[in-house]
């Protein structure tokens, strides 16, 4: 695709949309609400319908997708590699349908490392939005005038604990490089991570009150670059939810034990750190902050 | 030599960054602003955790003149510092512009009485090198140096924002009683107990006591609970969960099924048998391909591996 310098680079905008195809959620969900709800079929439908508007916004913008499921993440759409791998000029949507029936085979295929004792039923977020990032990354160092990147997050399972410092890794990154993270939680609950990834990055979050129409949020919210997005008014956010997760058990809490050394959380006292292997001696906790320098500077 | 266009400019664009620079990498840290002129010391904020309100005060006390007094700095920073419980790092860093100083007391007592109190007394010169910034740094442990230029002056300030390594006698570990306020919605109006103001929005609630404060980290006023963000805490986590690193892959092995494009971002790897420019990295543990520049980007600023994390997770984190 060519680039021209003359159209403002605010209005062209890369996306990358993360996709959650975790089968447990909407295999479960088919089941419990029958007919009724977001299916996954109507799900996809509405994705597909907003790359190609995102698309069609600007001949200049980029969409990319990447579905993460719960034992592997991948592209499965990227904009700018039009015809290439596909000998037929095929359109956009049908090229993304398929690799996503490619991606959701593989997924089945993979072999269950545990044989069923533990199944891990979380979505491999932290993978997709390190997936994302590195893409962006090529896109911001190319260094010609590059369309304005942005993250589209798509979650439909909760919030996964053991993933937290991985995501919020990905999320401080994401922040370096000015790159927003817009957030949906598709599913039934709040989510705390994309909560504070959008509040972070200064992307949006939002939770669909109806998610059957997923799609008119997708177009009416998350679609906006980001040179409209000060002339709108976007939804706003309802609290931000700051809890971590422990260490110890990956339970997300809203009060811990802080070891003061490394700042691993905990959700019960405990005699010595598991990360760094301090031993907390017997003497009362001291109330106030953890040891960390205090700087005054002096002007003249 | 003065900097372009003047001193005060340049300092305070050093000190801004400094302060961002901080605060990225201490994030639970307090600092301070202190100016010296006309002979006095003036503290223009507080001990506090916003970068902002630090740099809106600093932009506004931009004017200079007269002499300036180290000792009174010395003095009003160890009484700021007397606050900062006795396992905290006590720092001071001076910014000196100066030839000289023009005290009222005996400089020598004030120097003993920072050594007494831990206080590491750091201090950047902008003109020349003077006997008594050389002995104050030198005996409080701190460090002393003269900025040669701009750009100079700009790497010796930010040379003091990462943390100075822990004294053993200061390294007594302990488990702090920690709450993860909740961010309270936008519209909602409520007082707050730190200002006792009616404040609309960006408040947080201590989930203990649900009082409400505006600023993270702080102390609860009520409870006493030490409230943190938990970003704040996992700015550091990356330290203690490093990614591997990725390993080189030599490209004369009769590699037949490698991959041809970078796992990460998706662009071309050089191919065996083809003459290409270029690396090709693979992670230790999920053996997955990476360029040249994911590499970078993985071990400088991500601290992830996407290749690992796209794989199921263990138990462990």
């Amino acid at each position: 695709m060519a680039k021209s310098n003359d159209i403002g680079q605010d209005d062209v905008s890369q996306v990358v949309i993360l996709l959650d195809v975790n089968p447990y959620f909407w295999g479960r969900k088919s089941i419990e609400s029958g007919s009724s709800g977001l299916t996954f079929n109507q799900f996809m439908q509405s994705v597909v319908l907003f790359v190609n508007s995102i698309l069609l916004l600007n001949n200049l913008n980029e969409a990319a997708v990447v579905a993460f499921g719960t034992r592997s993440c991948r592209f499965v759409f990227n904009s700018k590699l039009q015809g290439r791998n596909d000998k037929l000029h095929s359109s956009p949507s049908s090229r993304l349908l398929k690799h996503i029936d490619e991606f959701l085979n593989t997924e089945d295929a993979l072999p269950t490392s545990m044989e069923q004792t533990n199944i891990n039923e979380s979505s491999l977020l932290s993978g997709a939005l390190s997936l994302a990032l590195c893409y962006i990354q090529r896109t911001l160092k190319s260094g010609q005038p590059h369309p304005q990147p942005r993250v589209l997050c798509l979650q439909c399972k909760s919030d996964a604990p053991q993933q937290y410092v991985a995501i919020m890794n990905a999320v401080f990154s994401a922040q370096r490089s000015m790159i927003p993270i817009d957030t949906c939680a598709v599913g039934t609950e709040h989510s705390a991570f994309l909560q504070q990834a959008a509040h972070i990055t200064g992307g949006i979050y939002m939770k669909p009150s109806m998610p059957e129409g997923i799609f008119q949020y997708l177009t009416v919210v998350f679609a906006t670059d980001l040179h409209s997005r000060r002339f709108l008014q976007l939804p706003r956010p309802a609290g931000v939810d700051f809890r971590a997760s422990c260490f110890c058990h990956k339970k997300t809490i809203d009060m811990g034990y802080i070891c003061s050394v490394c700042l691993s959380i905990f959700c019960k006292k405990r005699s010595s750190c598991s990360t760094c292997g301090a031993n907390f001696s017997q003497r009362q906790p001291t109330s106030i902050g953890l040891k960390r320098k205090s700087a005054t500077i002096t002007l003249s | 030599m003065d900097f372009r266009p003047n001193n005060i400019a340049v300092v305070a664009n050093a000190v801004e960054s400094f302060i961002r620079e901080f605060f990225d990498q201490n994030p639970l840290s307090h600092l301070g602003l202190i100016t010296i002129r006309n002979g006095v010391a003036k503290r223009i904020t507080e001990l506090s955790g916003n970068p902002e309100a630090h740099i809106r005060a600093l932009r506004s006390n931009m004017e200079c003149g007269g002499d300036a007094s180290l000792q009174n700095a010395l003095d009003l920073a160890r009484e700021v510092l007397a606050q900062i419980p006795s396992y905290g790092y006590r720092e001071v860093l001076i910014i000196y512009s100066a030839l000289s100083t023009c005290d009222p007391g005996d400089i020598m007592d004030t120097l003993t009485k920072c050594k007494g109190a831990k206080i590491r007394c750091s201090i950047v010169g902008l003109s020349a090198e003077i006997y008594i910034c050389k002995l104050l740094c030198e005996q409080t442990g701190g460090v002393y140096s003269v900025a040669l230029n701009e750009s100079h002056l700009n790497d010796l300030v930010f040379e003091h924002a990462p943390p100075p390594p822990a004294l053993a006698e200061s390294a007594i570990a302990s488990l702090v009683r920690m709450g993860f306020p909740e961010r309270v919605s936008e519209d909602a109006v409520a007082l707050c107990a730190c200002h006792k103001q009616v404040k609309v929005g960006g408040c947080y609630t201590c989930p203990r006591c649900r009082a409400r404060v505006c600023e993270l980290p702080t102390e609860c006023n009520i409870c006493q609970l030490t409230l943190v963000s938990s970003p704040h805490l996992a700015r550091s986590y990356h330290h203690l969960f490093p990614v591997p690193v990725f390993e080189e892959v030599l490209l004369n092995l009769a590699h037949s099924k490698l991959p041809n494009v970078c796992f990460g971002c998706q662009q071309d790897l050089p191919i065996g048998g083809s003459k290409e420019l270029g690396v090709r990295v693979a992670c230790p543990k999920c053996k997955q391909h990476f360029c040249f520049d994911c590499d970078v980007y993985i071990h400088e600023s991500l601290h992830n591996c996407p290749g690992c994390e796209s794989l199921p997770h263990e138990s462990n984190v």
